[in-house]
């Protein structure tokens, strides 16, 4: 069994890379929502299908995001947003935008333009920030075989007691 | 090769998940205190398989080795696909909770239909036949889990047809891979633990 144990870790472990679970994230600045959507390594979901959908379910936009995995949009509709992401067939992920919060035009453009810039970089943090959250780490793996372990033990130690009885 | 959630149809995900329960079912009567090694350590190698992917054309397949679990565990496979499946939705939100059943069905069906197909070839003691039974059925597996998948969307996706034809040939390289992986395996099985394959 140790002899088995071993050829399954050593064929399976070094190629590890990406997995399949599609995930999409977006932003809204104004009437612009910015996005991106990735596989669990990070790596981008290339021309994938992505549907905006409003509070009540009615489709209002589509795109198909590039190489990079970023799409955009341009709405008036300020309630809650839904995205709806497809890449390929069953493989499908969504995410919901809050309701946008009315900002008063006149002072505050200036500031908000200045503050847009700023913020910029933040943005591209948080995207990043939130891709490694939804990145497949070894940790997770590990972790993985762990739990199955357990829940064949548990269910070892319920045969055992049920042949005793 | 894990359906999301909110892609199936309820007749489809009910379905699916009373099959899958009668398999399950079955499969833990079968279960012995003494294989349960072999089936927690088939389970963890099935969960960790679907992370390993291989490049084809534009997009990536992963491994299954649902054929290896079948042609060692039987019924038992159920069980032990279910198990990591289960964890791979808890964990890695791959498929989801809802599709346990169907996705759990499409992945142990052809494993154990390979089992008694292939069973005869497995126990004879030539190396080649050995060989033969793991790569026939590791390779049919991946194909009838593939054939399954594409049946499951067939109420639910609009271009069925040629969703399903790429889906099919994407999953042919892949099907050959795991043929020769699971010979290698068996035949390896064979000569340093050959009641495995008893």
């Amino acid at each position: 069994m140790k002899t088995f144990l071993l050829l399954v870790l050593t064929v399976l472990f070094p190629v590890l890379s990406e997995a399949h679970k599609v995930n999409v994230y977006a932003f809204r600045e104004g009437e612009t929502i910015k996005g991106e959507c990735y596989f669990a390594d990070g790596s981008p979901c290339k021309r994938a299908k992505i549907e905006l959908y409003d509070r009540k379910g009615r489709k209002l936009d589509e795109a198909l995001t590039d190489e990079k995995g970023l799409f955009s949009f341009r709405t008036q509709e300020e309630g809650r947003l839904k995205i709806i992401a497809s890449a390929g067939p069953g493989h499908r992920a969504q995410y919901e935008l809050e309701t946008l919060e009315k900002i008063e035009e006149h002072p505050q453009t200036i500031t908000n333009k200045a503050l847009e810039e700023r913020l910029q970089g933040l943005e591209n943090e948080i995207r990043d920030l939130r891709k490694r959250m939804d990145r497949l780490t070894f940790r997770d793996i590990i972790g993985g075989i762990g739990y199955i372990f357990g829940l064949w033990g548990v269910i070892n130690l319920l045969l055992r007691r049920k042949n005793a009885s | 090769m894990h359906i999301s959630e909110g892609v199936l149809s309820g007749s489809v995900l009910l379905g699916g998940t009373l099959l899958s329960a009668g398999g399950i079912g079955l499969g833990l009567r079968q279960i012995k205190p003494a294989d349960l090694p072999k089936v927690a350590i088939l389970s963890s190698g099935f969960f960790v398989a679907s992370l390993i992917h291989i490049p084809v054309g534009p997009t990536s397949a992963h491994l299954l080795l649902n054929g290896l679990i079948g042609l060692i565990l039987g019924f038992k496979a159920f069980p032990a696909i279910f198990v990591a499946l289960l964890f791979q939705a808890l964990l890695f939100q791959f498929g989801g909770l809802i599709t346990l059943g169907v996705n759990t069905f499409n992945m142990a069906t052809p494993a154990v239909l390979s089992h008694y197909l292939f069973r005869k070839l497995l126990k004879r003691e030539s190396k080649t036949s050995v060989f033969l039974g793991g790569a026939l059925g590791g390779g049919l597996s991946v194909l009838g889990g593939a054939l399954l998948t594409c049946f499951a969307l067939l109420e639910t996706e609009k271009r069925f047809w040629a969703v399903a034809i790429s889906f099919f040939t994407m999953h042919l390289p892949l099907a050959f891979l795991e043929a020769l992986i699971t010979g290698y395996i068996l035949t390896y099985l064979k000569q340093v633990k050959p009641e495995v394959l008893e």
